[in-house]
C-alpha cells in the first residue's frame, strides 16, 4: 500500500467533493444546490478527510504535489503546489468538522431567508478558499486562497445589505484586509527578488533573514488577524449572520494571518527583532480585546473581542518561537469558538432577534441543551483544566512565564486572561442565570435536531479535541517539563482570580447604584477610542496628504508655477512697470531717447 | 577745451535736454530743435577755419538748407496736430495708447 499516493488522493479527493457542488449545477438543470445537499457534500467531506489524518498519525507521512506549472516567465517557476504536512493534514478535519456543524445549523437559522442557497454557495465557496490556503505550499496559492476568503467574507458580511452598518462593516473589512494584504505582497515580492521562489520549503536563508519581508508578513497577520492596529473589522463583522461569524470570524479566516506566520516560522527563527515585534504586538492585542470586552452588552460583540484576544495570544505563542503550539491553540480554539457563536446565535433567534445580554437572563431553565454548551464552550475558554482549551492555553501561559522575554509582554497577557475569566462569567451570569428579563412572547424552541445536533458534536470537540491532538501529536520543541509550583499555577490562579472578581462585581447590579462613568469604563466601552479617531485621522491627513503632493505641488506647483506660469507672472512684474514708459506720449519717448544718449556717453568714459 | 567749443558743445545739450524734457507745447520743442541747428551751424563754420581746410566750408549752408526743410516739416505737423488735436499740448498726443 503506497501511502503517500492514498494520502495524496484522499486529500485531492476531499477538495474534489467539496468543489461538486459547484460543477454538478452548470453541467445539467437537474442537479440544482439546495442546503441540504451542500450540507451532506461537507459532511462526506469531512469523512473523506478523516484518511490522510490517520494516515498521518499512522505512519507519519507527509507528501508535496505538485501539479501544473504556470510558465509566464522563464526564470520563476510557479507550480500548483499542495503540501501536505501536519498542519494541513490536522486543519482539513478541524476545519471541515466545524463547517459541517455550522452548516448543519444555517439550515435551522437562515431557514427564512428567500435566498438561503446562495448563502450556502458564498460558505463553500468560502471554505474551498480557506481549504486551498491551508495546503498551499507557495505563496502563489497562498494569495489565491487568502484573497477568496476576503471576499468571500465581504460578500457574506454584507449579506443582509439592505441595512447601512452591515455595508460599512463589510467595507471595513475589505479594507483592513487591503492594508494587511500590501504586507504579504511586499514579502512576496522580497522572495521573488531575492531568493527567486515563491516555495515556502526553499525559503531557508543560512544567516539572518533580513526584517523586511518578516515586517511585511506580520502587517499581514496583523490585517487578517486583527491585531492590534488593523483590528476593528472585526468586531464591525459581526453585522453579517451568525453562521458567518461562527465560520469565518471564529475558526477559519481570522486565524489565516496566524497560519501564515506558521507556515512561515523557518524564516522567524534566526531574527529577534521580528519575534519580538510579533510577541509585544499580540500581548497589546490580547489585552485591548480583552479590555474592550468588559463593558459590551451585545453577546455576538463579546465573543467577537473574545475571538480577538485568543488571536492575540496566538501571535504571542508565535513570538515566543512556538510554531506547533500557536497549530494547536488554532485547532481547539476552533471547537469552542464556533461552539460559543452557534449558541449565541441560538439564543438570538429563539428570542426573536435580540443580542442585547442586558435583555436576557435566566435562560438556563429554558434552553437547557444550549445554555449547557455555552457554559461549556466558556469553561473552555477560560482555560478549565483538561478541556480543550486547556491543552494548549495553559502550555502557552506556561512557555511565556518559563522564558526569557518581556516582561511587559507577560503581564499584560496574564492580565488578559484573567479579564477573558471576567467578561466570560459576566456573559454566563447575564444570559443564563438569574431572573429573566424577555419579553414574555419569544419563540423559544431548541427541539430542532438541526441545532442540537451541531451544537452538541461541537460540545464534544470542545472536551475532547485538546486530549485527542496532544495524544497524537509529537511535539517539536520540547515544552518545558519543570517549573515551581506557582509558575505551574499561573494560568488557574489569574483565572481564579478574574472568576473572583467578576462573581464580586456582579454582586454590585443587584444594589441598583447606578454606575458612575469613569475614565477606564469609557475607554472600555468606546473600544479605547482607537475606531473614531483612526477612521477619522488616517482617511483625513491620507486625502489631505494625496491632494497636496498630487494636486498642490506637483500639478499646480511644478508644472504651473514654476513652468510657464511663473514666467508670465515674472514677465507682468516688468510688463507692469515698463507699461507707462509705452503711454503714447511723446515726451516719454523723447525722455528715453535722452536716457539712452546718456548711457551711451557713460559707457564710452 | 576753448571757449568757443565750451560755448556750443553747451549750446547743443542743453538745446537737445530741453528738446528732450520739455513740458506742454509742441512748439518748444520745435524751437529747442532750431537751437540745436543754430549750435551746430556755428560749429560748422568754425571746424573749417580751426583745421585750416576751406573746402569744407560749403558745409553750415548745406546744413541751413537741410534744416530750413525740417523746421517747416516741423511746423506743418505742429499746424496738423493742432487742427486735429485743437491745441499743441503734449499730453492730448496720445492715440497710440490703447
Amino acid at each position: 500500500m503506497d501511502l503517500p499516493l492514498v494520502l495524496t488522493t484522499s486529500m485531492l479527493l476531499t477538495l474534489m467533493t467539496l468543489l461538486t457542488p459547484i460543477i454538478f449545477p452548470l453541467l445539467s438543470d437537474n442537479l440544482k444546490n439546495t442546503p441540504y445537499t451542500i450540507t451532506s457534500t461537507v459532511k462526506t467531506s469531512f469523512l473523506i478527510s478523516l484518511i490522510p489524518m490517520t494516515i498521518f498519525i499512522h505512519s507519519g507521512t507527509e507528501s508535496v504535489v505538485s501539479l501544473w506549472e504556470w510558465k509566464f516567465i522563464m526564470n520563476f517557476k510557479i507550480p500548483i503546489s499542495l503540501k501536505m504536512d501536519f498542519y494541513s493534514l490536522t486543519f482539513f478535519p478541524i476545519a471541515l468538522f466545524v463547517s459541517w456543524s455550522i452548516l448543519q445549523f444555517a439550515t435551522w437559522y437562515m431557514a427564512s431567508d428567500p435566498y438561503m442557497t446562495k448563502f450556502f454557495t458564498y460558505l463553500l465557496f468560502f471554505l474551498v478558499a480557506m481549504l486551498i490556503l491551508i495546503v498551499a505550499n507557495n505563496f502563489f496559492i497562498l494569495f489565491i486562497g487568502w484573497e477568496g476568503v476576503g471576499i468571500m467574507s465581504f460578500l457574506l458580511i454584507s449579506w443582509w445589505h439592505g441595512r447601512a452598518e452591515a455595508n460599512t462593516a463589510a467595507l471595513q473589512a475589505v479594507l483592513y484586509n487591503r492594508i494587511g494584504d500590501v504586507g504579504l505582497i511586499l514579502c512576496m515580492a522580497w522572495l521573488a527578488s531575492t531568493i527567486n521562489t515563491w516555495e515556502i520549503q526553499q525559503i531557508s536563508t543560512p544567516s539572518q533573514t533580513p526584517t523586511l519581508p518578516l515586517l511585511g508578513l506580520i502587517l499581514a497577520a496583523t490585517g487578517k488577524s486583527a491585531q492590534f492596529g488593523l483590528h476593528p473589522w472585526l468586531p464591525a463583522a459581526m453585522e453579517g449572520p451568525t453562521p458567518v461569524s461562527a465560520l469565518l470570524h471564529s475558526s477559519t479566516m481570522v486565524v489565516a494571518g496566524i497560519f501564515l506566520l506558521i507556515r512561515t516560522h523557518p524564516l522567524f527563527n534566526n531574527n529577534q527583532t521580528a519575534l519580538t515585534l510579533c510577541l509585544c504586538l499580540g500581548a497589546l492585542s490580547t489585552l485591548f480585546a480583552a479590555t474592550c470586552a468588559l463593558t459590551q452588552n451585545d453577546i455576538k460583540k463579546i465573543i467577537a473581542f473574545s475571538t480577538s484576544s485568543q488571536l492575540g495570544l496566538m501571535m504571542v505563542t508565535i513570538g515566543l518561537n512556538l510554531p506547533q503550539l500557536a497549530f494547536l491553540h488554532i485547532s481547539t480554539h476552533a471547537f469552542f469558538k464556533a461552539m460559543l457563536f452557534l449558541c449565541s446565535g441560538s439564543i438570538i433567534h429563539c428570542l426573536n432577534g435580540e443580542q442585547d445580554i442586558r435583555k436576557m437572563g435566566g435562560l438556563q431553565k429554558m434552553l437547557p441543551t444550549t445554555t449547557s454548551c455555552l457554559t461549556i464552550g466558556n469553561l473552555a475558554l477560560m482555560g478549565t483544566p483538561f478541556l480543550a482549551g486547556f491543552y494548549s492555553k495553559d502550555q502557552i501561559i506556561e512557555c511565556l512565564n518559563t522564558s526569557y522575554l518581556n516582561t511587559w509582554a507577560l503581564l499584560l497577557t496574564l492580565l488578559a486572561t484573567s479579564f477573558t475569566a471576567v467578561y466570560t462569567i459576566r456573559m454566563t451570569m447575564l444570559v443564563q442565570t438569574g431572573f429573566t428579563r424577555i419579553p414574555p412572547l419569544t419563540p423559544m424552541n431548541e427541539n430542532n435536531p438541526a441545532v442540537v445536533a451541531p451544537i452538541t458534536r461541537l460540545a464534544l470537540g470542545s472536551i475532547t479535541a485538546g486530549l485527542i491532538i496532544t495524544s497524537f501529536i509529537i511535539p517539536m520543541k520540547t515544552p518545558p517539563m519543570t517549573m515551581p509550583t506557582y509558575i505551574k499555577m499561573t494560568a488557574l490562579l489569574v483565572t481564579a482570580l478574574g472568576i473572583l472578581l467578576a462573581l464580586e462585581i456582579s454582586k454590585m447590579t443587584q444594589t441598583l447604584i447606578l454606575t458612575k462613568q469613569g475614565p477606564f469604563s469609557n475607554f472600555s466601552t468606546s473600544l479605547g477610542y482607537f475606531n473614531p479617531l483612526m477612521h477619522r485621522f488616517a482617511a483625513t491627513n491620507l486625502l489631505s496628504g494625496g491632494q497636496n503632493i498630487a494636486s498642490h505641488l506637483i500639478d499646480l506647483s511644478w508644472y504651473k508655477k514654476l513652468g510657464p506660469e511663473g514666467l508670465a507672472d515674472l514677465q507682468l512684474m516688468a510688463t507692469k512697470t515698463s507699461t507707462t514708459f509705452h503711454s503714447g506720449l511723446i515726451k516719454a519717448y523723447l525722455g528715453s531717447f535722452a536716457l539712452s544718449i546718456l548711457i551711451a556717453l557713460m559707457s564710452t568714459y | 577745451m576753448s571757449y568757443l567749443h565750451f560755448s556750443f558743445y553747451a549750446a547743443f545739450t542743453l538745446s537737445s535736454l530741453g528738446l528732450a524734457f520739455h513740458r506742454t507745447h509742441l512748439i518748444s520743442a520745435l524751437l529747442c530743435l532750431e537751437s540745436m541747428m543754430l549750435s551746430m551751424y556755428v560749429a560748422l563754420t568754425m571746424w573749417p577755419i580751426q583745421m585750416q581746410t576751406p573746402s569744407a566750408s560749403i558745409l553750415p549752408i548745406i546744413m541751413l538748407t537741410f534744416s530750413a526743410c525740417e523746421a517747416g516739416t516741423g511746423l506743418a505737423l505742429l499746424v496738423a496736430s493742432t487742427r486735429t488735436h485743437g491745441s499743441d499740448h503734449l499730453h492730448n498726443f496720445n492715440l497710440l495708447q490703447c
